[in-house]
């Protein structure tokens, strides 16, 4: 506290918490929402969720059970739903290992709050992200031959694909983030399991805690386990997004074979992710009454690091531009007049304008703080950031090298079906988890409420 | 022993800034050792409670080590000795490939190192049986409270000595906790509910597997591979009136090179004159129709003399002796369409031009295994 008092007013960090927050008061008012029954909206909302979710599964069992011939994708636009939809997903995960990973290395104590529920997000979106390239593979009880395992063909994967490398990254950033997840949940069941009182919930949440006593020791090697997750999680959600890329950059599609692409693809991730982490966040916030843990600074930071990252997409635009240009090649040329003027040409402008033109917005104060322009932002990056990735598959794919090859693409309804199922999952999960589990991290927001750290030990640092 | 021996005495205080001062009083009284209980990581406790530091980083970058080996050894045995397959032109031990998944394997063993390592090697969780978490402190312990505890170092702990300390220190709350009386998982009862959860879990994963297997791979979809919508020969087709996949030709079809024989007895086939001529092709057929039809019973040289075992109690002709070299060509085609004795009719199976180069490639052995002095003579140069 000390060096705070010591900077002028602007560059001191705004409270974190607003009205009085004890650790007592913060368990009353986060851990209660497991243990109360949840309200009618919320029954509400789920109804409508789960039927989504519901009908997107019936798509998909139609799907396996005729073919994805019922998809619109066919030569030579191979990919098309089903892999926007994937890096769509994967993308949206990426803020949740930002906030809980590369926010922590940088010390910004705003994550704390709001980590948990990130975090939550990183995996559902995972979890639909995988449904993606399961289905696509049209016989999804075949998918394990995507791993190295035994068999009597004697074969092995190829691990020259970047398709292989992307499933070791997918799966591998899945368990890592489950792994931090949890890491960050026990001592949160501890205090949930010597809360309760319910026969039920008392066995499932000893199970969880494993025990958890809060023990100095314990402590001690578990701030280590968590510093050294979140770098290793830095370097995993770097790569995982790069490895996605892969899948484009290391192939000869003019569009597609690009170095810039797997710096242009985290950036992307983090952004979209941010979007979905901003809009889910003001439902939660204002439908759990959350102002006072979760307040309009988070929110405002949040919205600045979205106004950054899209002012990276902009410049990734441009260079897409310079490279169609520089390198003199008519391939890449004729696929970015294709992004702006061709038949898909609404996509790009739509693209454009909602990942770049809208976000700009966020340069006034009034705009970071207030919900109406905070959503309009945030739905515009969603959409926007989902047809980029149309705009990189379906462009670059309908017409590439050779003419009598070009065709136009035209997404069935069951791409839709699909599409929106995938969110109706999606909120049906974090849904469910707002009310199983804490929604904030209350272990981690303990330990930065004011007068929390021991005086005489000096400074605020972590 | 009328008492359990004691444990640990607990005290409970308000502020994380009360704990820490508290620790070193406690500890000039040197009852035993202490340890802290709180709600979230305190600052400082490390050094005040005088913790070690904790080896997890080196055990994290040994794993990560290991991680990236084993992602290397795995794809370098797989693509380049295993099973080398040329792909994209490279190399098969093209390591620069291999880096993005030894990247994530060198992450994944790390996380799990650095997650499960922390919780169950280092803190030896999981641990239900802990008498914290039966104590009456443990709700304020993951709640606001935080606890210092004097716990017995190897002899007992003086319940007594310690709750003054700890009271002298500004704990509240003091309580003085025992050893569990006995450990639960001795009990018979236990042991059985174990054991019975085993073999039911056993059980269940065993029908499972069998269900994944056997069963699950035979539902629509996954059948539709082998259920195709096609006609397939040798089994039932609704598609045909007679339910059969493969149809009968129409009455009457002859099929190329199968025309029926002429003559209605052998009498009549004795008669039958070998229409092809004694060319080198003719005879090299006949060779091959002779070896891959007949050999196996007569005998490579004709003789009689069956490739077969004693076990084979038929006693096939011996093509090449006085009675066969004199019998006309018309005789040996009889007995290959119709058969004879044990022979049956290879007339399903040897196309006529067969049937008539097989009986020129006889009369070749006949003429090979009955050879004169003068043969020799003649093929001097």
């Amino acid at each position: 506290m000390s060096d705070q008092l010591t900077l002028p007013e602007v560059l001191r960090e705004p409270a974190l918490t607003m009205g009085t927050v004890t650790p007592g008061s913060l368990d009353d008012q986060v851990l209660a929402f497991p243990e109360r029954r949840p309200p009618l909206k919320w029954f509400v909302a789920i109804a409508c969720t789960s039927l989504i979710a519901a009908i997107g599964m019936g798509f998909i069992g139609y799907t396996v059970a005729t073919g994805i011939g019922v998809w619109g994708n066919n030569s030579p636009v191979f990919w098309a739903f089903d892999i926007i939809n994937f890096v769509f997903w994967v993308g949206i995960g990426h803020a949740g290992t930002l906030i809980s990973a590369i926010l922590f290395i940088f010390r910004k104590r705003w994550r704390n709050a709001i980590a948990r529920f990130a975090e939550a997000m990183t995996i559902f979106a995972v979890m639909c992200a995988g449904l993606f390239p399961l289905i696509h593979v049209g016989r999804p009880w075949l998918a394990f031959w995507l791993f190295p395992y035994p068999n009597q063909r004697a074969l092995w994967t190829n691990f020259r694909s970047p398709l292989l490398w992307d499933v070791f990254a997918v799966s591998t950033y899945f368990a890592v983030s489950a792994m931090f997840w949890y890491l960050g949940l026990v001592p949160d069941i501890a205090s949930l399991r010597d809360r309760t009182t319910c026969k039920w919930r008392k066995p499932i949440y000893t199970v969880l805690a494993v025990g958890w006593r809060g023990a100095g020791s314990h402590w001690q090697h578990y701030e280590k386990a968590y510093l050294l997750l979140a770098g290793l999680a830095t370097g995993l959600v770097l790569s995982v997004h790069s490895v996605v890329s892969f899948d484009f950059a290391t192939s000869l599609v003019p569009g597609w074979h690009m170095t810039i692409f797997p710096p242009y693809f985290v950036v992307g991730a983090i952004f979209a992710g941010f979007a979905m982490v901003v809009m889910v966040l003001i439902v939660v916030r204002e439908s759990m009454d959350l102002q006072n843990l979760i307040t309009d600074y988070h929110l405002e930071v949040m919205n600045k690091v979205i106004l950054g990252m899209s002012c990276l997409m902009g410049y990734a635009y441009l260079m897409e531009g310079f490279t169609a240009w520089y390198s003199q090649n008519e391939y890449l040329h004729h696929t970015f007049i294709n992004i702006i003027s061709g038949t898909y040409g609404w996509a790009g402008w739509l693209t454009i304008a909602c990942n770049v033109v809208i976000p700009q917005l966020l340069w006034f104060k009034r705009c970071r703080t207030s919900y109406f322009w905070m959503i309009l932002v945030a739905v515009g990056v969603t959409v926007g950031m989902w047809f980029e990735r149309f705009v990189i598959i379906v462009i670059s794919l309908h017409q590439d090298y050779l003419p009598s090859a070009w065709r136009i693409y035209k997404p069935t309804l069951v791409d839709f079906g699909i599409l929106f199922g995938s969110l109706g999952l999606f909120f049906t999960l974090v849904l469910i988890f707002a009310r199983v589990l804490p929604v904030i991290a209350t272990t981690e927001v303990k330990g930065i409420l004011p007068g929390a750290q021991p005086e005489h030990h000096g400074g605020d640092h972590e | 022993m009328s008492k359990p021996p004691t444990f640990a005495v607990l005290g409970l205080f308000d502020s994380a800034d009360a704990l820490l001062h508290a620790i070193p009083k406690v500890r000039e009284g040197k009852l035993g050792r202490l340890e802290t209980y709180t709600p979230y990581p305190i600052h400082g406790l490390d050094e005040a409670l005088q913790l070690r530091r904790s080896p997890l980083a080196g055990m994290v970058v040994v794993m990560a080590f290991l991680g990236a080996i084993v992602a290397l050894a795995m794809q370098g045995w797989m693509s380049a000795v295993d099973y080398p397959v040329i792909t994209g032109g490279k190399a098969p031990f093209s390591w620069q490939a291999f880096v993005p998944i030894m990247f994530e394997l060198m992450v994944l063993f790390a996380t799990f190192t650095a997650g499960l390592g922390m919780l169950f090697l280092l803190n030896r969780l999981p641990f239900f049986g802990h008498p914290v978490l039966s104590s009456r402190a443990i709700q304020g312990i993951t709640r606001d409270r935080f606890a210092l505890s004097v716990e017995a170092e190897g002899g007992s702990l003086d319940p007594e000595a310690a709750t003054a300390l700890l009271s002298a220190a500004g704990a509240k709350d003091i309580e003085v906790l025992s050893l569990p009386a006995r450990a639960e998982i001795l009990d018979a009862a236990f042991i059985l509910r174990a054991l019975g959860g085993i073999v039911v879990a056993c059980v269940v994963a065993g029908g499972l597997m069998f269900a994944a297997i056997k069963l699950f791979p035979l539902l629509p979809p996954m059948s539709h591979m082998q259920e195709q919508a096609k006609l397939n020969p040798y089994k039932p087709s609704h598609f045909f009136k007679d339910g059969h996949g493969m149809q009968s030709p129409v009455p009457g079809t002859v099929a190329r090179g199968y025309l029926p024989m002429g003559p209605r007895t052998p009498e009549e086939a004795n008669g039958l004159v070998n229409p092809l001529p004694r060319t080198r092709e003719n005879l090299e057929r006949g060779r091959e129709a002779y070896t891959n039809r007949c050999a196996v019973c007569h005998g490579p040289l004709g003789d009689g003399v069956p490739a077969l075992t004693a076990a084979y109690n038929a006693k096939p002709a011996n093509l090449v002796s006085d009675e066969f070299r004199k019998a006309p060509d018309g005789r040996y085609y009889w007995a290959i369409v119709m058969g004879k004795n044990a022979m049956p009719s290879h007339a399903a199976d040897m196309p006529e031009e067969d049937r008539w180069a097989s009986i020129h490639y006889v009369r070749v052995l006949q003429r090979a295994q009955n050879a004169k002095d003068s043969d020799l003579e003649e093929t001097k140069p």
